[in-house]
C-alpha cells in the first residue's frame, strides 16, 4: 500500500505523492491504495506525479477516474510533476473519456424470451426444411428430365465415401449386434427348449428392423456430420458463394450429389449389414449354442420371407434422404463463426438420427397395419 | 524500469528447414528498443515462418531466439504478458463479441473485478477508434478494417512492450490503411512500445518503419530505409526501384519537408 501512495496534509490542502510502477499488472493494489485514500469535503487535492517509475495507461485510467470520483464530490484535484511522457497518457485518457458517450443499459444482460425465441425457431426452421426439400425434389426432378445437369462424377464420389468406405464399420457394430441378439433370445428360449427359434428372432429383427437401422445410424454419426461441416466450412470460407458467382448452383454441385449418393450407399450398405448381422448370430449359435452351420441356415430358409428383405431394405433410401438432407442444410445455414459450426454440425448428427428413428416407427405402424 | 536485455529480440544462429528446402540460413536479428522495423521479403523467403519461430509457434531447426530477455521455446508459454500480436486475418474468436474478445486477455491474466476489466476493455476500444456500437458486434458483422482495430485492441489489452503485426494494412483500402498508418505512429508516440511489422505496402514502409529488415539470400539485412536503397543487392535493388516504392519515398520525404 505504502509502497504506492504517501499523504501529506496541510491546511487544506491534500497531497497525494505517488511511487512506484503504475503498470497494469498493479491496477488491483493501485485502485485498493486511491480507494483508501479519503479527504474531508472542501479540501483541495494534488496528485504529485514525480515519484513514478513507470507508467502506462492501465495506470494512468486509475488515477484518472480517482480524480473523477474526487470532483463528484466537490473536492478540486490537480496533477503536477509529471514528466512530459506521462502526461501524454493522461491526456489520451481524457481525450478518450471526452468522446466516451454514456449507453444506458449497455452492459446489462439481454432480457431472455424463451418462448417467443422457440416459437420463432420451430416456424423458421420448418420453413427452411421444406424449401430445402422443394428444392432438392424439383432440381431431382430437373435431373431426371436432363440427366446431363447431374454430376454423375460427385454423385459416385459420394457413394464411395459414404458406402463403401463405412463397409467395415457397419458390418462390425452389426455383426456384434448379431451376437447380442442371439445371445439374449437363447438365454429366453433355453427355459423351453426351443434354441432353434433364436434364428427366427436373430434373422427378423435384423432384416425387419436392426440391420438398416445400426447402419443409417453409423452413416448418420459418419456422413451427414461430415456433410454439415464440409459444407459449413465451405460457407465461412466463402467456397459458396465463389461457386454462385461461376454461374453453378450450389445446390446442384454440392447438395444433389450427396443426396443421391447417399440413396443409393445407404441401400447397398443394409445389405452389407444384414449379411453381418446374420453371420454374428450363426457363429453364437455354431459356437456357443450347438447350432451348427448348417442347421441355421435349414431354419433361416424356413424363417424368413423375402417380403421381410424387402420391407428393411425400403426404409433405407427414406433414412437416407433425411440424413443427406439434415446434414446438407444444417451445413448451409452456418454463417459467421466457427463455434456455430461446431454447433450445427452436432444439431445435424442428432436430428438425424432422431428423424430416422420417428421414421422408422411410422414404417413399423404402417407396415403391421397393411400386413406386410 | 531497469533492463536486464539489450535488445527487445535477439536472434541467434536461425535455420529453418522444410524438408530439403532452407528457408533461413544461420539468420541473426537484433531489435532494438522502442523501433518500429519492418520486415519485407519476396513470396517464400520466410516472412511468415520468422514471424512463427519468434512467437514460438514454429520450432526451428537450429538457433536461439530472446524476446524480452526470456528465451523462445516452441509451443511453451512465452513472454505472453508483454508481447501482443496482431494476425492476418485479426484471428478474433468468432464466438465473442469484440468487447469479449479484448477483455480475454485481461481475464486469463489477471484477477481484476469484473467492471475494471470491462472499463479497461472499453479504454482500449476507444483508443483504436472504435465506439460502443462496435465493442458489442461479434467479429463477423465488422468491415475488414474495423476487425483490424478490435484486433490490435486485443493484442494492445495487456500493455505489451513489442507488438508483432502481420500486414496490417493488407486488404485495407488507401484512405483505411492510412488511417492505420496514423494510429500505429500514434500508438507508438504514447506507448514505450517496440513494433515489428511484416509488410507489404510500401507506403507504411515508408511513413511509418524506422528500419527494415530485407529476407534475402536465406538470411536478412536490416538498416535504414536510406541505406537500404542504396544496398547492392539485386532483389532489394528491384523491389526500392519498383515504381509504386520511389512515389512511397517521394511521398514520405515530401511529408517530412512540410
Amino acid at each position: 500500500m505504502d509502497n504506492f501512495v504517501t499523504l501529506h496534509k496541510r491546511n487544506g490542502l491534500l497531497e497525494i505523492s505517488l511511487r512506484g510502477n503504475w503498470v497494469f499488472t498493479n491496477v488491483a493494489v493501485l485502485q485498493e491504495a486511491l480507494d483508501e485514500i479519503v479527504p474531508e469535503p472542501g479540501t483541495e487535492v494534488h496528485f504529485a506525479c514525480g515519484g513514478i517509475d513507470d507508467f502506462d495507461l492501465a495506470g494512468a485510467w486509475v488515477l484518472f477516474e480517482k480524480s473523477l470520483d474526487f470532483e463528484d464530490i466537490e473536492i478540486k484535484t490537480e496533477f503536477k510533476g509529471f514528466k512530459a511522457s506521462h502526461f501524454k497518457f493522461l491526456q489520451h485518457i481524457i481525450d478518450i473519456a471526452a468522446q466516451k458517450e454514456y449507453v444506458p443499459g449497455y452492459f446489462d444482460p439481454k432480457p431472455n424470451h424463451w418462448v417467443q425465441d422457440g416459437v420463432r425457431k420451430v416456424g423458421s426452421n420448418t420453413i427452411d426444411a421444406v424449401d430445402s426439400v422443394g428444392y432438392i425434389a424439383r432440381s431431382v426432378l430437373d435431373g431426371i428430365k436432363r440427366p446431363s445437369r447431374l454430376v454423375i462424377g460427385e454423385i459416385i464420389r459420394q457413394v464411395f465415401a459414404t458406402g463403401t468406405q463405412a463397409i467395415p464399420i457397419v458390418m462390425v457394430v452389426c455383426f456384434l449386434m448379431g451376437v447380442v441378439l442371439a445371445f439374449q433370445s437363447a438365454r429366453q428360449l433355453e427355459q423351453f427348449g426351443a434354441n432353434i427359434f433364436m434364428v427366427d428372432l436373430v434373422a427378423n429383427s435384423i432384416f425387419r428392423e436392426l440391420g438398416v437401422l445400426l447402419a443409417a445410424i453409423m452413416v448418420a454419426g459418419r456422413s451427414g456430420s461430415a456433410f454439415a461441416a464440409a459444407l459449413g466450412t465451405m460457407k465461412l470460407t466463402e467456397e459458396i458463394d465463389a461457386l454462385r458467382v461461376l454461374g453453378l448452383n450450389p445446390n446442384e454441385v454440392l447438395i444433389i450429389p450427396r443426396v443421391i449418393g447417399l440413396m443409393i450407399a445407404l441401400p447397398l450398405l443394409t445389405v452389407f449389414a444384414n449379411i453381418a448381422g446374420l453371420l454374428g448370430g450363426a457363429f453364437i449359435g455354431a459356437v456357443v449354442l450347438d447350432i451348427n452351420w448348417f442347421a441355421f441356415t435349414e431354419r433361416l430358409a424356413g424363417a424368413v420371407q423375402v417380403s421381410d428383405v424387402m420391407v428393411g431394405l425400403s426404409k433405407a433410401p427414406v433414412f437416407a434422404f433425411l440424413i443427406a438432407v439434415t446434414g446438407t442444410l444444417r451445413g448451409m445455414q452456418v454463417s459467421g463463426s466457427a463455434e456455430e459450426l461446431g454447433r450445427l454440425t452436432t444439431v445435424a448428427v442428432v436430428q438425424s438420427i432422431f428423424l430416422i428413428i420417428v421414421a422408422d416407427s411410422i414404417f413399423t405402424v404402417l407396415y403391421s397395419r397393411i400386413g406386410f | 524500469m531497469p533492463s536486464e536485455y539489450e535488445h527487445i529480440i535477439r536472434i541467434r544462429g536461425l535455420v529453418n528447414r522444410f524438408g530439403t528446402q532452407t528457408v533461413h540460413d544461420q539468420l541473426e536479428l537484433d531489435v532494438r528498443r522502442d523501433e518500429i522495423l519492418g520486415v519485407v521479403g519476396g513470396s517464400g523467403t520466410g516472412k511468415s515462418v520468422l514471424l512463427r519461430s519468434i512467437l514460438g509457434l514454429h520450432g526451428p531447426n537450429e538457433g536461439s531466439i530472446e524476446v524480452l530477455g526470456q528465451t523462445i521455446r516452441h509451443l511453451e508459454p512465452g513472454p505472453h504478458k508483454r508481447w501482443g500480436v496482431l494476425f492476418q486475418g485479426g484471428a478474433l474468436l468468432s464466438g465473442l463479441t469484440v468487447q469479449e474478445n479484448v477483455e480475454l486477455p485481461i481475464a486469463l491474466h489477471s484477477d481484476l473485478p469484473v467492471e475494471t476489466r470491462r472499463e479497461l476493455a472499453v479504454l482500449k476500444i476507444f483508443m483504436v477508434g472504435l465506439d460502443l456500437t462496435a465493442a458489442a458486434k461479434y467479429p463477423n458483422e465488422l468491415s475488414g478494417g474495423m476487425r483490424k482495430r478490435a484486433s490490435l485492441a486485443r493484442a494492445l489489452a495487456l500493455e505489451p512492450k513489442v507488438l508483432f503485426l502481420d500486414e496490417p494494412t493488407a486488404g485495407l483500402d488507401p484512405i483505411s490503411a492510412t488511417e492505420f498508418d496514423r494510429l500505429l505512429k500514434y500508438l507508438h508516440a504514447n506507448l514505450d512500445l517496440t513494433i515489428v511489422m511484416i509488410t507489404h505496402d510500401v507506403d507504411t514502409l515508408f511513413s511509418v518503419c524506422d528500419r527494415v529488415a530485407v529476407l534475402v539470400n536465406k538470411g536478412i539485412i536490416v538498416d535504414t530505409l536510406d541505406e537500404l536503397v542504396k544496398h547492392p543487392d539485386p532483389w532489394i535493388q528491384e523491389y526500392f526501384g519498383d515504381p509504386r516504392a520511389v512515389r512511397a519515398r517521394k511521398a514520405a520525404n515530401a511529408k517530412v519537408e512540410i
